[in-house]
């Protein structure tokens, strides 16, 4: 190839690629208000149906991150149906955060009695049973935010679980489940590490997105 | 003791009076009977009771206190529980303070919460002890009511009693997986293989009595464990103590005599024509193996009263036969003629079955390996050489790795021993190379392994016998000395009951046995007429040994007494058991 990748400053991106960028971003996030107002912005045309889908993705998430998993289910049956089926580490991990719920409502019995209908089929087989138990040691302590598993109350472990399904979801329907913006920033990187390995500067000055985006 | 009664004084008072009053009878005491009122009683007690807890019987520091423990737990264990209480009452010393009697028996009817508090009350410093017992308490009672299928109670127990001790989280996440699938409990998928289902009370008990200190309860059957180490030491003290035949009884020191020791001629041997240098018996005890500088072996067989009989010649080597080598089922045989060759031998049938040589670089010692599948061999170049049964060379471990005179073992996971160096052994592992050596001050002249791989009996030019242990740490562990070595390879092995004598050639043609353990020299055999070189104890059988001599012969050892031919000698010889 002719192009030398140090004079990369002379290439030319179309202006419809980068709005495209950070489109396929925010609708992939479902920020919806900022999705119209770059609509509004630039022109640019997104069909009725991927906004309603964004519409109902961005509800899963809310339910999800609310730890309202119930509802996060139903609605993902709705829009992609048998996805939680053929999914069932996902149905697990949102069957588990409603346990978690009625955990920190500090509703023992019920919690009790949800993890006997709906984890224990999980428990045999043999890759759910450590989760499982994870869980369920949770049970044995007044303030679970205390017990050595309170990591799974936190707010990052319902996000990775929010995230994991919106990617599901996306993927269910065909479409990409990482955002364009974020294959394109995994590609930079990683040609930028060899470049640098190639070039033989030392390891230590690897890629660093923070660095780059800074200077 | 002491110090807990002062939580039930009314009883204390009780008891320290019936002290007192035999005080009383014997004097000490200045008042007057009718005048002991309780609270003069009261004031007295503590100090008569401190005087009751340090009295000494015997002549060793025995506390009388702790002796009369012992002697009630033995009672009770026996099921003498009448006995036990009558002795408790009668020497005033009670088996168990009130607190942990009480606490007993809170345990055994599962008065789960009582026992936690007499727990607190029975006077264990250490706090760890305590919240282990407990943890296990606790535990029990989770069992219990998951059994009685109170799964709601058992979590509350979990939430409020057990897990806010904070001790063992692994544990209480086991058991919080328990809650959700009690009827799943026998399975594997959902806990450990450990305690699924809750156990008898009894067993609980036997936990806590482990975790607390002896003081608080007396251990299960000390009384006996003390008498049996007695008797061990007395086992390990007798150093002629040679077989299982007799009983072991409490009423007189155990001391076997000499008679258990083989040490008169039962057999003359002379088949062979010229010095016999090596012999040794199979694993079984059935044959005997013998080579000399005659160029041959021989197969002796053992029939079951003991009588050895020529079952084999094995001719075909043309140089003298240093020694030779039982295969791990005693089923072979290989010979190592002198710098010459290997050869293998079939045992029932006599055959040579195969030879093993190096163009012509002469073998000087020979091993099988512990799955009988190649031979090893020490050769002249100082190489060790491998072959396949075939005689297809496997490989070759170059460099000094033996001497030009060397005995070679294989150990019984593969490891091979031969003398390396002037005064160095090496055990080396062929396949990862890993060496460890056994250093001398002096010339190493031979070794012997023993059956159980643990030892090396080292033989040193200074006419002394090193036992070393080559298990874990490489240490020396005893010498022995008196026989005579300065010219020629003299051997010594292993031998008797458990293992628990040394027997060793020597060039003033006696035989000399040592007791293992310390070192004493017990047996010195005579009857050769040339210097004895190697001796062999039948493993099978502790009466029996062979001993063989440049006088050309192999004498074979029994015990001295004319009963040899009773029904004792029949049950034991020829491996039979």
């Amino acid at each position: 190839m002719d192009v030398d990748p140090r004079q990369y400053e002379n290439i030319t991106i179309n202006d419809n690629d980068s709005h495209n960028i950070v489109l396929s971003y925010l609708i992939h996030g479902c920020f919806k208000d900022t999705v119209e107002s770059l609509v509004d912005s630039t022109g640019l045309k997104v069909p009725a149906s991927q906004l309603e889908d964004m519409e109902k993705r961005k509800r899963i998430s809310h339910f999800a991150l609310e730890g309202n998993a119930l509802d996060a289910i139903a609605l993902t049956e709705q829009v992609s149906p048998d996805l939680l089926e053929n999914n069932k580490d996902l149905l697990f991990d949102l069957l588990s955060l409603h346990f978690v719920e009625l955990i920190c409502s500090r509703k023992c019995t019920e919690a009790l009695e949800f993890a006997q209908a709906k984890l224990t089929p999980f428990g045999k087989v043999q890759k759910y049973v450590e989760k499982l138990e994870d869980f369920m040691a949770l049970l044995a302590y007044e303030e679970p935010e205390k017990s050595p598993m309170f990591h799974l109350l936190s707010f990052e472990y319902r996000q990775h679980v929010a995230d994991s399904l919106n990617r599901a979801i996306l993927a269910h329907a065909n479409l990409p489940s990482y955002s364009a913006l974020e294959r394109l920033i995994r590609q930079a990187t990683v040609v930028r590490q060899c470049l640098s390995e190639e070039l033989g500067k030392d390891v230590q000055s690897a890629f660093s997105l923070k660095e780059f985006l800074k200077s | 003791m002491g110090g807990v009664e002062d939580d039930e004084p009314p009883s204390k008072r009780v008891k320290a009076s019936s002290r007192e009053l035999r005080g009383l009878s014997n004097g000490e005491c200045l008042k007057e009977p009718s005048s002991c009122s309780f609270s003069a009683c009261a004031s007295m007690a503590r100090p008569l009771a401190l005087q009751g807890d340090d009295e000494v019987i015997g002549s060793k520091g025995v506390k009388k206190v702790e002796f009369v423990r012992i002697i009630a737990e033995a009672l009770y264990s026996l099921g003498y529980s009448k006995t036990g209480a009558y002795l408790e009452e009668e020497s005033g010393i009670p088996f168990h303070s009130s607190v942990v009697t009480v606490f007993i028996q809170q345990i055994l009817d599962g008065s789960w919460d009582e026992s936690l508090a007499s727990l607190h009350k029975i006077g264990i410093v250490d706090e760890t002890i305590i919240k282990l017992a407990c943890f296990i308490i606790l535990q029990q009672k989770f069992f219990e009511l998951l059994d009685g299928e109170k799964v709601m109670d058992a979590l509350k127990t979990l939430r409020t009693e057990i897990a806010p001790l904070s001790i063992n989280n692994i544990r209480v996440r086991e058991l919080s997986s328990l809650i959700l699938s009690p009827s799943h409990r026998v399975t594997d998928g959902i806990s450990g293989q450990e305690m699924v289902k809750s156990k008898p009370r009894s067993e609980l008990l036997e936990d806590l009595q482990k975790l607390f200190p002896p003081t608080v309860m007396i251990p299960e059957k000390r009384l006996l464990q003390l008498v049996e180490q007695a008797l061990d030491l007395q086992h390990d003290t007798c150093l002629f103590h040679n077989s299982l035949v007799g009983e072991t009884s409490l009423l007189t020191d155990h001391r076997c005599g000499r008679d258990k020791i083989p040490s008169e001629t039962v057999q003359i041997l002379p088949d062979h024509h010229n010095e016999v240098w090596y012999l040794q018996y199979s694993k079984n005890g059935k044959y005997l193996a013998s080579s000399s500088s005659d160029h041959s072996a021989i197969i002796w067989e053992v029939n079951l009263e003991g009588r050895v009989s020529l079952k084999h010649r094995l001719i075909g080597h043309q140089k003298p036969v240093s020694c030779v080598s039982w295969s791990p089922d005693d089923d072979q045989i290989l010979t190592c003629g002198v710098e010459e060759v290997i050869r293998r031998w079939d045992i029932s049938s006599g055959e040579c079955l195969q030879v093993y040589e190096k163009g012509l670089i002469g073998s000087i010692s020979c091993s099988w390996s512990p799955d009988g599948k190649w031979i090893f061999s020490g050769m002249t170049d100082k190489s060790i050489m491998m072959w396949d049964l075939d005689g297809k060379e496997m490989d070759c471990l170059k460099g000094q790795k033996t001497l030009r005179i060397s005995d070679l073992q294989t150990t019984s996971d593969g490891k091979l021993i031969t003398i390396c160096k002037e005064n160095m052994i090496v055990i080396l592992d062929r396949e990862s190379g890993a060496e460890r050596c056994i250093k001398e001050d002096q010339t190493i002249v031979s070794f012997t392994l023993s059956g159980d791989n643990k030892f090396l009996l080292v033989s040193i030019v200074n006419e002394e016998l090193h036992l070393w242990s080559i298990q874990g740490n490489i240490r020396l562990v005893s010498k022995y000395r008196g026989h005579r070595r300065s010219r020629f390879i003299v051997r010594a092995c292993f031998g008797g009951f458990q293992q628990a004598f040394i027997a060793s050639g020597s060039e003033d043609s006696q035989i000399y046995i040592w007791h293992r353990g310390s070192g004493e020299l017990i047996e010195t055999l005579g009857g050769h007429s040339g210097a004895v070189n190697c001796v062999s104890w039948n493993p099978a059988n502790p009466h029996m040994l062979a001993s063989a001599s440049d006088d050309r012969t192999i004498r074979i050892w029994g015990l001295n007494h004319v009963e040899t031919k009773s029904n004792s000698c029949i049950h034991h010889c020829n491996g039979a058991n």
